[in-house]
């Protein structure tokens, strides 16, 4: 931080530049997947074959340069 | 190899046709065989913009509904040589264009040309994916502002989406194109700088055109920027051109003359 950096106000382009990485890394994890439904139900079909599932959950999300696929199975006790 | 680029945004208004016909002139001035198309079915600029609104019989829905044959619809440039442009249709029908069409018309032009252009519709509809459809390499066009870097981060997301190219398991090149950047603005902390936006769009930039009251000129005129050897933003241009071609150019210094009082400023750092 510079002496002047003191007295200055945050700059409007840090303030852009926040807003949109926000608004993007929302965006983002939203990636669309085709055909999601379809894919969650043969997942549970597929893993409701060797465990007792109760629910699954899946949701995308990005960081960067890598984009995951999370995927929460839930079993019943 | 004939290259299909596609010039889009997300965002309308950002400089997508100002960037097409400039681009094409610049490569046509190389001495490639260049095709402006213009896809912005029901709201073409692009033949007022390359100065060549009065030459048009024939449209490119026209070529595809083979109501005229390829030659007859091509406009060569008088000014430009090598420099050749397809208008769009002014129908109001969007959905006059199909990826079939498209693709026979896109592989036509591969005999004939080096470059074909396709200037994309604003938006992420049906215009925006038969302009992308068969892309190569695609140009993003985004100003330094939040609105254009959204919508250009929305379009780079769905771009390999509605390819042809990821269907057959390889990618668009995507490019960024950062324009009508004010450096002194940028320098005042008041606008997103080139380095802010590729940090956030995560892509190579292609080039960086200033704000300059010379494009609303050249459009007014007719000629686009890039025919002009003494301007800074035709020096723009024809530098992306040279990159399209492979060499390798340093971008334009648009940093502004400091002044006293900033020098002074800048000791205290």
């Amino acid at each position: 931080m510079s002496f002047f950096d003191i007295f200055k106000k945050k700059k409007s382009k840090d303030v852009a530049k926040d807003r949109l990485m926000m608004m993007l890394a929302y965006e983002r994890a939203h990636t669309q997947i085709d055909n999601l439904d379809e894919m969650k139900k043969e997942l549970i079909n597929v893993v409701k074959k060797y465990l007792n599932v109760k629910d699954i959950h899946i949701k995308t999300s990005s960081n960067q340069d890598i984009e995951t696929l999370e995927v929460e199975i839930l079993l019943n006790k | 190899m004939p290259e299909v680029i596609t010039i889009t945004s997300g965002k309308g208004g950002v400089g997508k046709s100002t960037t097409t016909a400039n681009v094409a002139t610049a490569l046509a001035l190389k001495g490639k065989k260049v095709i402006a198309i213009d896809f912005d079915i029901g709201l073409r600029n692009l033949d007022m913009i390359l100065g060549l609104e009065n030459r048009i019989v024939y449209d490119v829905v026209d070529v595809m509904d083979k109501r005229c044959n390829l030659a007859q619809a091509i406009i060569k440039d008088k000014r430009t040589q090598n420099l050749h442009f397809l208008p769009a249709s002014q129908t109001k029908d969007k959905t006059v264009l199909n990826k079939e069409k498209v693709e026979n018309l896109i592989n036509e032009l591969k005999k004939d040309f080096d470059y074909i252009l396709i200037d994309s519709p604003a938006g992420i509809e049906s215009g925006f994916e038969h302009a992308i459809y068969l892309a190569d390499k695609a140009l993003i066009v985004s100003t330094p502002e939040i609105s254009s870097v959204r919508d250009a981060d929305r379009v780079i997301g769905i771009i390999d989406a509605k390819s042809k190219k990821a269907q057959i398991g390889e990618e668009v090149e995507k490019y960024i194109v950062i324009n009508r950047l004010k450096p002194e603005m940028v320098e005042k902390g008041e606008m997103l700088s080139t380095e802010d936006v590729l940090h956030i769009l995560a892509l190579p930039l292609i080039g960086i055109v200033p704000d300059d009251e010379e494009i609303v000129k050249s459009t007014n005129l007719g000629e686009p920027v890039a025919l002009n050897k003494n301007s800074l933003v035709g020096e723009a241009y024809r530098r992306i051109a040279k990159r399209l071609e492979g060499e390798d150019v340093e971008f334009l210094d648009l940093k502004t003359k400091k002044g006293f009082l900033n020098k002074l400023k800048g000791f205290f750092k």
